[in-house]
């Protein structure tokens, strides 16, 4: 009996084709039925799956909810109460392994930043500010981690862990580098070298601590901060001698200055930090002194591959949007998502995503973040993500720049990730700084 | 749909037609745009709107305001070309795309209401442009068929019942200035197009705001719903068969657009220049590092390869369809050429070009909502695609 085309294609269809081999051609086909999310989920290792899962769920339940007020009115809503909820879920207490913190055994040694990364994609899926927001405490506790310094681990770290996921009680933290004159500055060599910096510290005359003055802007979380490590040069010296100090709110001579008004990521503070003869005790300073620049560039290293997951969360929640968008929305009898020139785009939007993932992933699958591979990663996903996030507003047309679809404000928050951590174009340069008298291939 | 080129102008009038939107944007924008306002203090635009109807720099179908004329889009284009408003556009864009948008909508419902032959039952001051329903404007078979599914027909519909026309239906992403006096409005009769002049404050005329948008602040963006709106029939502005005005509208409107987006680019590029000058970094002024020059010279390369294309409109038949694929092939690649100047621009001030004061990321979001707005890209291919396919000249 001949066959209509309809059903020579549902014959031809892989899933159907796939009958026709024997039984053994048959295991070798991979035809289950699930999404993309969960296909690259099972390619993980059992811990960091479980925090993927986690973050995901974690994400849906309190961070969606937030988003568009957050948003909408940064200053209208309390951030405490998602800080808390991420610690108790062990969000907050990553950067170390149990028993003093909750990240996954076995990959945190195989790869420091991974699954910080991994519940960053999740997160910034969500929301920018959000993810921000709950992420760049892992920054400010970065310069505690890699000071390497016992002292710092036991009378700060553990405490702060202890205290965060044990006791339900957080402490939010900021990460302090970037100045009024001196932004990509302090994230290069040779701008470090010639940088213009301000914020100065002193030592006192009985020795029992430093002085600081200056001014820090920009620090995300900076108005919410229970403590910040923040770096000042030693009186006249230059930029080698960056310490980095940890600064508790409540200090006196510490203010706030004022806080940013940004195109996006709007949910987390972008602040100013006052430092006026502000006491810092020997007891809290990070690591050596004058280790500070050292400190630093390697936090930039253990976090662009983090941001570089957050710009992926921004493209990955634009191009979820758009999708739901094509499936959901007509064009005159045919849903969006039936035109073969929609399926085009999104396919593209698709693999550019996974691509930048594929990159993530692989940058920070080491125990030690290197700077060529970190740069890397974030940016290209940044790029990438602004260019999906761009794809996914012309796509849906003039509802694309509408607030109430969402894709704009992952435009939005997406467009951060090409500045912060460095400029892209730094970021670049810091490739050729590591790789200068070496080459990229094997020749 | 074929017509007569128009001349074009003279340097000494582009210099004249420059100069006065220079002033209009130093002394009625600026101040907008002062203070701590993400899109500038919104609450003043009624006020320097009126300045722009008593310069000049607004049309309106109203003959005793100056606009009427010689405004953006106003009864003059068909003599001058398209020049003149193209450079007002441009130029005011500068400074602020929303207020720009502003005056290029009000101007696109004016020229349309100035193309009837007939004195037409209202004179509105303000008026909107009603043509785009749902996602897109109408493809190609649905311009030449509005009750066709090509691949959407226009629900829209003018019906005439003795000596009026009742209108059915509902118009997305209407562009004007605030409180419009009148729609222009774009629905099928029968198989054909009909163009109508509708008061905005008829019973049955109903207004909802589009929401919060990304960019583009200044301009009122609503949906427009028309149920058994009865209209006179004088109040239509064709003369049986408004195809050509579709035409010709969609052509206008893509033109003012990318006017807009080259306003915007390089309003950009200069601020980019200066901060470059202004700024040290590493020791040094930021515009002596490579990546900046980079930015900024690429910047300017697109910028003025947009500005090439756009000026290859200025003396087009608006209503034929040689100019309709010319001026979407123009959004198409203006847009985003403009895009990628901003976003390259706004990359050299670093973390500040992120932050409101400024004027960077105000400038990236305008450009970018010019870019879906009225037509996305994969909607201008097909149209470019179908216009060559089916051989319109």
């Amino acid at each position: 009996m001949k066959q209509s085309v309809e059903e020579r294609i549902e014959k031809l269809k892989m899933k159907n084709a796939t009958e026709m081999l024997n039984i053994f051609g048959r295991l070798l086909v991979d035809n289950r039925e699930m999404s993309l999310w969960e296909h690259d989920t099972k390619t993980l290792t059992w811990g960091v799956r479980r925090w993927r899962r986690k973050a995901l769920k974690f994400a849906r339940e309190y961070i969606r909810p937030l988003a568009v007020k957050a948003d909408l009115d940064p200053h209208g809503y309390d951030p405490k109460p998602i800080l808390a909820a991420a610690a108790r879920n062990g969000f907050q207490t990553l950067m170390l392994v149990p028993p003093l913190g909750t990240a996954s055994m076995l990959p945190y040694f195989r790869g420091t930043a991974f699954q910080i990364a991994v519940i960053g994609e999740e997160f910034a899926t969500e929301c920018g500010g959000l993810a921000l927001l709950l992420l760049a405490h892992n920054l400010g506790v970065a310069p505690l981690l890699l000071s390497g310094s016992f002292r710092n681990y036991f009378l700060h770290l553990i405490p702060l862990y202890f205290k965060s996921f044990v006791l339900g009680k957080p402490d939010c933290m900021a990460f302090a580098i970037t100045e009024p004159g001196a932004g990509s500055d302090v994230e290069e060599t040779e701008g470090g070298a010639k940088a213009k910096l301000v914020t100065t510290a002193k030592r006192t005359p009985d020795r029992k601590g430093y002085i600081i003055n200056g001014r820090k802007c920009f620090i995300s979380d900076g108005a919410i901060a229970d403590k910040i490590t923040l770096y000042a040069k030693i009186e006249e010296e230059g930029i080698e001698s960056w310490t980095c100090f940890l600064l508790e709110r409540g200090m006196p001579g510490f203010s706030l200055g004022r806080s940013e008004r940004k195109m996006g990521q709007r949910a987390a503070d972008a602040t100013e930090l006052i430092l006026d003869n502000v006491f810092i005790p020997n007891s809290n300073i990070v690591g050596k002194v004058r280790a500070g620049w050292a400190n630093n560039r390697n936090v930039l290293n253990y976090s662009r591959p983090v941001v570089g997951a957050m710009a992926l969360g921004h493209g990955r929640g634009a191009f979820e949007r758009c999708l739901a968008f094509c499936r959901n929305t007509y064009l005159g009898p045919k849903r969006l998502i039936e035109y073969q020139d929609v399926q085009l785009e999104l396919a593209d939007m698709a693999i550019s995503l996974w691509s930048a993932r594929s990159m993530i992933w692989h940058s920070c699958k080491q125990f030690r973040c290197y700077q060529s591979a970190s740069a890397s990663a974030k940016v290209f996903a940044s790029d990438t993500a602004f260019k999906v996030c761009n794809q996914a507003m012309e796509l849906m047309g003039d509802q694309g720049y509408l607030h109430k679809n969402g894709v704009e404000r992952a435009w939005r928050d997406s467009r951060l990730t090409q500045i912060y951590e460095g400029t892209n174009q730094i970021n670049r340069l810091a490739l050729f700084e590591h790789h200068l008298s070496t080459d990229f291939g094997t020749m | 749909m074929e017509g007569e080129p128009v001349a074009s102008i003279c340097a000494e009038d582009m210099e004249h037609y420059r100069d006065l939107a220079r002033q209009y944007a130093r002394k009625s924008i600026n101040p907008i745009l002062e203070g701590e306002h993400s899109d500038g203090n919104l609450s003043l635009l009624p006020e320097k709107l009126k300045t722009a109807f008593e310069i000049g720099i607004a049309a309106t179908p109203d003959e005793s305001l100056s606009g009427c004329q010689y405004g953006i889009w106003g009864g003059a284009t068909g003599e001058t070309g398209l020049m003149p408003s193209l450079l007002l556009l441009s130029t005011i864009a500068e400074t602020c795309g929303g207020v720009a948008m502003c005056l290029h909508a009000q101007g696109l419902a004016t020229h349309l209401i100035l193309q009837a032959k007939k004195k037409l039952p209202l004179t509105p001051v303000r008026a909107g442009l009603c043509l785009q329903e749902g996602l897109y404007p109408p493809f190609l078979g649905t311009i030449m068929a509005p009750d066709q599914d090509a691949p959407a027909r226009i629900t829209t519909v003018a019906e005439q019942k003795n000596n009026r026309y009742t209108i059915n239906g509902s118009k997305s992403f209407v562009y004007s200035m605030h409180d419009p006096d009148a729609y222009v409005v774009f629905a099928r009769v029968g198989e054909q197009w009909g163009c109508f002049l509708v008061g905005a404050q008829e019973k049955d005329v109903a207004r909802t705001d589009a929401g919060v948008r990304t960019g583009l602040r200044a301009c009122v963006v609503d949906h427009v719903d028309f149920d058994h709106v009865d209209i006179p029939l004088d109040a239509r502005i064709d003369d049986g068969d408004a195809r050509g005005l579709v035409v010709h509208a969609m052509s206008l409107n893509w033109a003012g657009m990318a006017a807009i987006a080259v306003g915007i680019a390089k309003g950009a590029s200069v601020a980019s220049r200066r901060y470059a000058a202004e700024r040290y970094q590493g020791g040094r002024q930021i515009e002596e590092h490579p990546a900046v020059k980079m930015l900024i010279a690429g910047a300017e390369a697109s910028t003025a390869t947009a500005e090439t294309s756009l000026l290859a409109l200025r003396d087009g038949n608006l209503t034929s369809w040689n100019n309709l694929q010319r001026s979407a092939a123009v959004k198409l690649s203006v847009m985003d050429l403009c895009a990628r100047a901003v976003t390259d621009c706004l990359q050299t001030f670093g973390g500040y070009g992120y932050m409101e004061d400024y004027g960077m990321e105000k400038r990236l979001r305008d450009v970018t909502v010019l870019k879906s707005a009225a037509g996305s890209a994969t909607y201008l291919k097909q149209l470019i695609f179908d216009i060559e396919k089916e051989g319109l000249r």
